[in-house]
């Protein structure tokens, strides 16, 4: 019994920790080229969803280009923060950047009130509407085999980035940004492609998390798809730096939150907060430097 | 040929030198007494005084009806104490951020924990408001003790992230056992029979927020401020000047939590039902901002901003400037969610463009109401900066 439970919990937590994973790598790829704890990563997905969710609903788009049109306005977000709020704070202090990322967060949700306030609880259609059923009887959708299937196209198509030229460049821009100019290596390119990458990460956890739950502003940074907290954590286990750290944290992640809705635990309320919470404390102050960090990865 | 050149000019830089005639101390003595010795005329401190009736009358008149001739309604009056008690989280949260550099993104748990042991004190313990008060205040001072020792150890930028998932946990978490705070439907806390009226309550509210601006005065008036500025800028020069950077750490958590707590108690009374879903964390988003764009280390600014936001949030101040037609009916923006699109706005603009926030706008006006010459560039803050204790 308790062991389908668990079996339950492992299946959900990696469905849902996969879309943990997907903002995780953004937000660790946005901490090397920045150096930022970006509080906005969550609200690219937010973005993209609504953009996606005006696109096809209100302006009756195809999916696939609503889609799109969703991933390109959180591009195009990623970008406008990197020039107006990232380059013109460079030079200060990085709480007053985290400030600032947090402040890009909450202006897009106020936007996201004001633009869509006719509708408040929003639901959008999935991808697929169809159901598998695995050996615990957790019931696993189309759309989340997809987002895994988004996640590990994702994870090796930037490891293969990462070892081409242009993804060598912006890896020499992060870790040595002098010494990269030398070179030739614009720093401000790559922060930019940096802030686009990590946007577009952001946006498709956004679309492909959106459809599973109806969804209200600020639907990834404190809404029902609530993932910039665990996003931070996977990233806070892969030390800020590795990616596949990143992708594993986030899966952990899932389901050490799952962990928190077994029925031991049902008495307890909000008992995935309090998972996440002293999971957090545990690694913050055993292993600070994160666990899946053995030696010095690159990518 | 240049080198030669070169040398040969120095010698005439040395001629230069020695013939800067020597300074006059008197002439400069002179000038900084009168400086010293301006004192406004009596047209001057008529017109600062009638500038300190009407802030008086604007605090302490308008919002309870009294010698106003505008019609304020309970309601309104109800929107002045939260704005009251929004300065006093502002102050709070300014003592963390501002004075000891920690940032905090749970602070409407501090807030939260302060509301929901007053509210339990009064209703389930039938014990009086004034105790009630207190032992949040204690509360909030142990909490965030035990959120300070935790930050000691976590380093830099990370202890955002644990302020945050604590934010959440005690959103969901503590907020939700029911036995304490009454689940979903909420704890009702009432309010001391003496203040039950709202006007009654504002005047309570502004009472505590009197004290809370005296502690933190006296705070940084003492060495503990003093080595609380010296820490901020680098803890490292600080502790080699014999500061116990760790203790000061804690006293900035303590105090924070204090003011925090009562805060949290006087919100709790003031809204009568307090619902744990109120401390979310949007609500920590906010009181971020109120207090960056009021101003960090200002006094002045940091209430100004908590007010401007609180009554931003209530739509109040759209109301009060005959706004609302412009919002909605313009820009098509509800009155709600209008501190939701202004505020970031106004933040972004404070910490990329006026560092030094409100509380630098209103220095000209604060320096010319002590009695001093009027100047465009007072407080104008040379390096202001949010900064890091150990990032």
């Amino acid at each position: 019994m308790i062991l389908n439970e668990l079996g339950i919990v492992l299946v959900t937590g990696v469905l849902q920790g996969s879309v943990y994973a997907l903002v995780a790598l953004g937000i660790v790829l946005v901490h090397r080229a920045s150096g930022v704890f970006n509080f906005a990563q969550a609200e690219f997905g937010t973005v993209a969803l609504f953009g996606a969710y005006a696109a096809l609903t209100l302006w009756g788009w195809s999916y696939p280009m609503s889609l799109l049109f969703g991933l390109l306005l959180a591009v195009a977000m990623g970008l406008l923060t990197e020039r107006f709020v990232i380059h013109p704070l460079r030079d200060h202090s990085r709480v007053t950047l985290l400030v600032g990322t947090a402040g890009v967060a909450l202006a897009v949700i106020g936007l996201q009130f004001w633009q869509f306030n006719d509708t408040l609880i929003m639901s959008m259609p999935k991808i697929h509407d169809g159901f598998y059923v695995t050996p615990f009887g957790a019931p696993v959708s189309v759309q989340q085999m997809i987002t895994v299937g988004v996640l590990v196209v994702v994870t090796v198509s930037l490891a293969l980035f990462f070892r081409s030229p242009s993804g060598l460049a912006i890896q020499a821009a992060q870790q040595e940004p002098t010494a990269a100019e030398l070179v030739g290596i614009s720093v401000r390119q790559v922060s930019m492609a940096t802030w686009a990458i990590a946007a577009l990460l952001g946006g498709l956890a956004g679309v492909l998390s959106g459809p599973n739950t109806t969804f209200t502003a600020g639907f990834l940074t404190f809404g029902a798809g609530r993932a910039l907290l665990p996003g931070f954590m996977a990233a806070v286990l892969a030390g800020m730096k590795s990616m596949p750290g990143a992708v594993i944290g986030g899966l952990v992640v899932g389901v050490v939150e799952q962990l928190g809705s077994l029925t031991v635990f049902v008495e307890l309320p909000g008992a995935r907060a309090a998972m996440l919470f002293v999971f957090l404390l545990g690694v913050l102050l055993v292993r600070p430097q994160g666990l899946f960090v053995g030696r010095a990865v690159a990518a | 040929m240049t080198t030669t050149d070169e040398t040969r000019s120095i010698p005439i830089v040395d001629d230069l030198t020695s013939e800067i005639p020597p300074v006059i101390d008197e002439e400069f003595t002179d000038e900084s007494d009168e400086v010293e010795a301006f004192r406004p005329s009596k047209a001057g401190w008529f017109a600062r005084g009638l500038v300190w009736a009407v802030l008086a009358w604007l605090v302490f008149a308008y919002p309870v009806n009294f010698f106003s001739p505008f019609n304020v309604g309970v309601s309104d009056a109800d929107t002045a104490s939260l704005a009251v008690i929004f300065a006093i989280v502002g102050l709070s949260l300014n003592v963390l951020l501002g004075y000891a550099g920690q940032i905090s993104l749970g602070h409407q748990a501090f807030v939260g924990i302060g509301a929901f042991t007053s509210a339990y004190i009064v209703t389930d313990l039938k014990l009086s408001f004034w105790l009630a008060i207190a032992i949040a205040a204690t509360f909030g001072a142990v909490q965030a003790a035990a959120l300070g020792a935790i930050s000691l150890r976590v380093s830099g930028l990370y202890f955002a992230l644990v302020t945050l998932a604590y934010g959440t946990f005690a959103e969901e978490f503590l907020f939700g056992i029911t036995a304490l705070t009454g689940g979903e439907g909420g704890k009702p806390a009432p309010r001391p029979v003496a203040f039950a009226d709202e006007y009654r309550y504002y005047f309570l509210c502004l009472g505590f927020l009197a004290l809370v601006l005296w502690l933190d005065w006296r705070l940084t008036r003492t060495k503990a401020g003093r080595g609380l500025m010296a820490l901020r800028e680098n803890p490292r020069v600080a502790s080699s000047y014999g500061i116990n950077v760790k203790a000061y750490i804690m006293l900035a958590f303590v105090v924070s939590g204090l003011f925090a707590g009562i805060a949290g108690s006087l919100l709790a009374h003031h809204d009568e039902v307090i619902v744990g879903s109120r401390f979310n964390f949007q609500l920590a988003l906010i009181f971020v901002l109120m207090t960056v764009v009021g101003g960090l280390r200002d006094r002045v600014g940091v209430v100004i901003g908590s007010v401007f936001f609180a009554l931003l949030g209530s739509g109040k101040l759209v109301t009060m400037l005959n706004l609302g037609g412009f919002f909605e009916g313009v820009l098509g923006l509800p009155t709600e969610f209008v501190a939701l699109v202004v505020g970031p706005i106004l933040l972004l603009l404070t910490i990329t463009k006026y560092p030094g926030g409100i509380g630098q706008q209103v220095a000209p006006i604060r320096v010319w109401l002590s009695g001093r010459r009027f100047d465009r560039h007072a407080g104008a803050v040379q390096e202001v900066e949010v900064n890091d204790v150990r990032a």
